[in-house]
């Protein structure tokens, strides 16, 4: 190790550059996708419409980039192979909200360093130029002709560098990382034509895809692509569009996250999280959704300059881009188009639309009003049981199948393929949820004033609970007063089914909203109508009628989402005739 | 135990006591009928713990003796039968043998130790109410209770006898009902307030005949009823029922006298699009017109209208047009008599011009309506 600049104890040397190459290049270059990546991000920020990417034995052997776009002079290809030679930007206050991929000058030096190196590049067709170096020293820069664009030929990646080079895996395991590695740029810069080759065999060739989900129907086939809904929400300065997994499709196949901002490809675990925190309520704990979201944000709120390999981001502000994200994905979630095809397998195929059972038991009261029938009805069986209740119907001609109560827990019918179980709290759950979901975004819901106002005693929490979701328990239906001495007094309740114990459900509300902090209006909605929903609905154990049982399956059929709870439990399990007779031996 | 019964005689107290038999059971005894042969005649009683009945009928008995039989079987032989007398006899303590022409069957039972003794309720200190004013009572309330299960108290009808009248009163908190009548009291004065389940009572309403004189008594805390041939007990719900009283309206001041049958014809009307939770409908009073409406997001919506004789101040209020509509069909007159304060406040409805002696009064709250 030859030193110009020794201290006197002859221990601390200023690096020579050829040395401190290869060390940023452990930065940068970590294995051959990272080459790609690198090669692949300059030919973009040179304007290629077209990359071509050859790549021999995992890229150990050779990587080739080849693109259209503006090329180089002679001087500035010299130029580039030097370290902090960048053509993107010039001084520090470019750095901030720099939309070009590179621009640390880090890259093409970090890999000639470790590599042998050939370039053609022409910034005009037949005016190329050739520059071959190895191990980061300068071979030669000759005319060549070439037609405009810059072609890069990495080879023998780590030749000089054998510990490097021994930590490289099998021509597969790097080649997986490259195809990774060219997906993500693909999805970002879908208006360029990629194609990728392994040891001359094609391995993907993208066209210019119209929108994302082409690109994605062009890298994993049209029928994932269509597993996805639209993402499009606007929220002050930010935008997130892109393509978010179905409910129901979630967990059946495999999970891609891809994230991008400002048209760069990170990864942020925050995001993603924000984004999954939307399917809170339509999936089951465990399963996570496969997302591909694009966010357009301000420069100025965003620092790219944290990594070398630019994978993560920082933001000046991550609480509201989470939020944002959150609610774009919800919105996606909460459309027709996201309820289309839930579960719709596990209802009975004739299953034409229904209207809801008639709300009043009409043809039991004809008997009092029959014109000369009595007025006194003293002969007929006296309803003591009976609420006004529209939930032992007389009989409907709906399609709805026989159905048998098990355990008193579930209700069991036959579809067409098969035998279905719905889990009466949970379906019921989902419809009150659904209900008290429409009733605090139009603060309609039915209230009934009680004859005795409840006097409900509270502890110092419950009653927090009480004051800072009062206004929503009042769109709910409940119109309830402070009474002083952690006591309120209850005017009016919900009526949702006859069943519904008001007290109960809103003293085990107001106990499990202890303690809550959610800011954001539509998770403090969610979260009040969820829990409501789910202290009001039917419980296991509870004997349900044939008329209430019907009821439920006529409502549950009617939810946006049927098929899963709102903890995201199945609330529909399907037994198929296949099962069946491969456990009776049958097949 | 060896008696001869008709085959009638043995339906009409089967039927009788089979009603107050528990379908499901953890007690195995208690899904019998407990027969018993005395010298007056065959009694045979049935229970579920809350409420037991019982009934004599008469028969030819040569022995005295009890078992209990299956309650279920023993109705549906007795529904088979053919017409002639039927002879039952025990054959030890667990099994009887029963005999109708060339029909034979021996049937297990169960011995009589193990069916539960009735509860003591002491008939001396009985009084005494026309089985015909209790049923109309009766029939006129219970429809009202709660059949929610938080508060047991509002399972339960209120019954309160008084020197001159005796009233009952039911709610479930959202409408309540309460009739009157008076009485020409014979036995020992009572005043008393009971709560009696609704479930009993509609044993009283069935098995006694309207003219019949009841001996009722109180025990610990059991009512008894009781004519010549017929026993009923049920359990009493303990409790301080609500103050009623504190909540019937006695301000209302805006008036509507409508047609009981055309405003039923309207109310069904409107109800079929009506929620199916909630059959929330919006009455609008105004002058001589009441008009209806009904709005139901994804469904639709309806209006329409009914003259009415109104006063007071025009009057947008909401209501469950089921608990209307049930009301309606208890109220004994052709008009009804609707009262209201304002839009949060209870509605009363009554008899018009009703001729009986008595009074008659049901109460609805209202539902919020949102503009």
């Amino acid at each position: 190790m030859s030193s110009s600049l020794v201290s006197p104890l002859g221990r601390i040397a200023v690096l020579p550059s050829a040395v401190a190459d290869q060390i940023a290049a452990g930065e940068v270059v970590e294995r051959p996708a990272s080459v790609v990546k690198e090669l692949v991000e300059n030919a973009l920020d040179a304007g290629a419409t077209s990359v071509e990417v050859d790549v021999e034995d995992g890229g150990k052997r050779l990587i080739r980039v080849s693109d259209d776009g503006t090329g180089m002079q002679r001087d500035d290809a010299i130029l580039a192979l030097a370290r902090h030679a960048t053509s993107k930007i010039r001084v520090a206050s470019d750095l901030v909200g720099v939309a070009s991929f590179g621009f640390r000058g880090e890259a093409l030096p970090a890999i000639s360093s470790v590599s042998m190196l050939r370039i053609d590049t022409a910034p005009a067709d037949g005016e190329g130029t050739r520059i071959r170096s190895a191990a980061g020293e300068l071979l030669g820069a000759e005319p060549a002709a070439r037609r405009r664009g810059t072609t890069v030929e990495v080879s023998q990646l780590f030749y000089n560098a054998p510990a490097r080079q021994r930590f490289l895996r099998g021509a597969r395991s790097e080649w997986r990382a490259i195809a990774d590695t060219l997906t993500t740029i693909a999805l970002v810069r879908r208006d360029v034509r990629i194609v990728a080759r392994q040891d001359g065999k094609a391995m993907f060739t993208l066209p210019p895809a119209r929108d994302l989900r082409d690109r994605i129907a062009a890298l994993w086939g049209g029928p994932y692509a269509e597993r996805f809904l639209a993402v499009d929400d606007v929220s002050g300065p930010t935008h997130t569009c892109g393509l978010v997994e179905r409910p129901a499709d979630v967990g059946l196949a495999s999970r891609r996250v891809h994230i991008a901002v400002n048209g760069r490809a990170i990864r942020d675990t925050g995001l993603v999280r924000a984004a999954e925190a939307a399917y809170r309520s339509t999936i089951p704990a465990g399963v996570r959704p496969a997302l591909f979201l694009e966010i357009v944000m301000p420069a100025n709120g965003i620092d790219v300059n944290v990594h070398p390999a630019k994978t993560e981001v920082r933001f000046h502000d991550r609480w509201v881009l989470e939020r944002a994200v959150e609610a774009a994905v919800r919105r996606a979630l909460g459309t027709f188009d996201s309820g289309a095809m839930f579960g719709r397998t596990a209802w009975p195929a004739a299953a034409a639309p229904v209207y809801g059972s008639p709300p009043v038991d009409v043809e039991a009261m004809r008997p009092a009003f029959d014109a000369d029938g009595p007025l006194f009805v003293d002969e007929e069986p006296m309803e003591t049981g009976a609420a006004p209740d529209s939930r032992e119907p007389a009989a409907v001609d709906e399609p709805v199948p026989p159905l048998l109560q098990l355990r008193r827990t579930w209700m069991m019918f036959e579809a067409g393929d098969g035998v279905v179980l719905i889990d009466q709290h949970s379906a019921h759950e989902r419809i009150l949820y659904e209900q008290f979901m429409g009733a605090l975004a139009r603060g309609d819901a039915p209230s009934q004033r009680l004859l005795f106002p409840l006097t409900l005693h509270l502890t110092p929490e419950e009653e927090e609970a009480f004051e800072s979701n009062s206004d929503l328990l009042q769109k709910l239906g409940f119109e309830a007063e402070a009474f002083g001495g952690h006591s309120i007094l209850v005017h009016a309740v919900p009526a949702p089914h006859p069943r519904f114990d008001a007290e109960r459900c809103l003293r085990e509300t107001l106990a499990s909203l202890t303690g809550d902090r959610f800011a954001a209006v539509h998770a403090r909605h969610e979260r009040l109508a969820a829990t409501v929903a789910c202290k009001a609905a039917v419980k296991a154990g509870d004997a349900l009628s044939a008329g209430e049982m019907r009821a439920l399956f006529v409502a549950l059929r009617d939810t946006t989402l049927p098929a899963h709870d709102v903890h995201g439990r199945s609330t529909i399990v399907q037994l198929g005739w296949d099962e069946l007779e491969r456990r009776f031996g049958r097949r | 135990m060896r008696f001869t019964i008709s085959r009638e005689k043995l339906q009409e107290g089967l039927t009788a006591v089979a009603a107050s038999i528990p379908t499901k059971t953890t007690l195995p005894v208690l899904s019998n009928i407990l027969v018993e042969a005395t010298e007056k005649g065959i009694r045979l009683s049935g229970t579920d713990l809350d409420i037991a009945v019982s009934t004599e009928v008469a028969a030819d008995v040569e022995q005295v003796g009890a078992i209990t039989i299956p309650a279920k079987k023993l109705s549906e032989i007795a529904r088979e039968l053919p017409p002639s007398p039927v002879k039952i006899a025990s054959s030890g303590e667990q099994r009887i043998t029963l005999d109708c022409g060339r029909s034979h069957f021996k049937i297990n039972g169960l011995p009589k130790d193990e069916f539960p003794s009735f509860p003591s309720v002491k008939f001396a200190d009985s009084w005494r109410v026309k089985s015909g004013e209790l049923q109309k009572l009766i029939s006129h309330t219970s429809f009202a209770v709660s059949t929610e299960e938080s508060r047991p108290i509002l399972n339960g009808v209120l019954w309160e006898l008084r020197p001159e009248f005796m009233r009952m009163v039911a709610t479930n908190g959202h409408r309540l009902a309460k009739m009157e009548v008076p009485v020409s009291s014979s036995g020992a004065p009572q005043t008393s307030d009971l709560i009696v389940p609704p479930k009993a009572l509609e044993q009283i309403r069935r098995l006694f005949p309207a003219d019949e004189e009841l001996e009722i008594a109180r025990g610990e805390n059991h009512l008894g009823f009781r004519s010549p041939f017929t026993a009923v007990y049920t359990r009493l719900i303990e409790g301080p029922y609500p103050n009623y009283d504190q909540v019937i309206p006695k301000d209302n001041d805006r008036v509507a006298i409508c047609d009981k049958i055309a405003l039923a014809s309207a109310l069904k009307r409107m109800s079929v699009i009506a929620s199916d939770q909630t059959h929330r409908i919006r009455l609008s009073f105004n002058s001589a017109i009441l008009r209806f409406s009904v709005q139901t997001p994804d469904l639709g919506e309806a209006t329409d209208e009914l003259p009415v004789k109104y006063t007071g101040d025009p009057l947008d209020i909401g209501f469950n047009a089921a608990y209307l509509l049930e009301i309606l069909r208890y109220i004994p007159t052709d008009e009804v008599r609707l009262t209201f304060k304002a839009p949060e406040r209870a509605a009363t409805l009554e008899p018009e011009g009703w001729s009986e002696p008595g009074k008659y009064l049901c109460l609805v709250m209202p539902l919020r309506l949102v503009d």
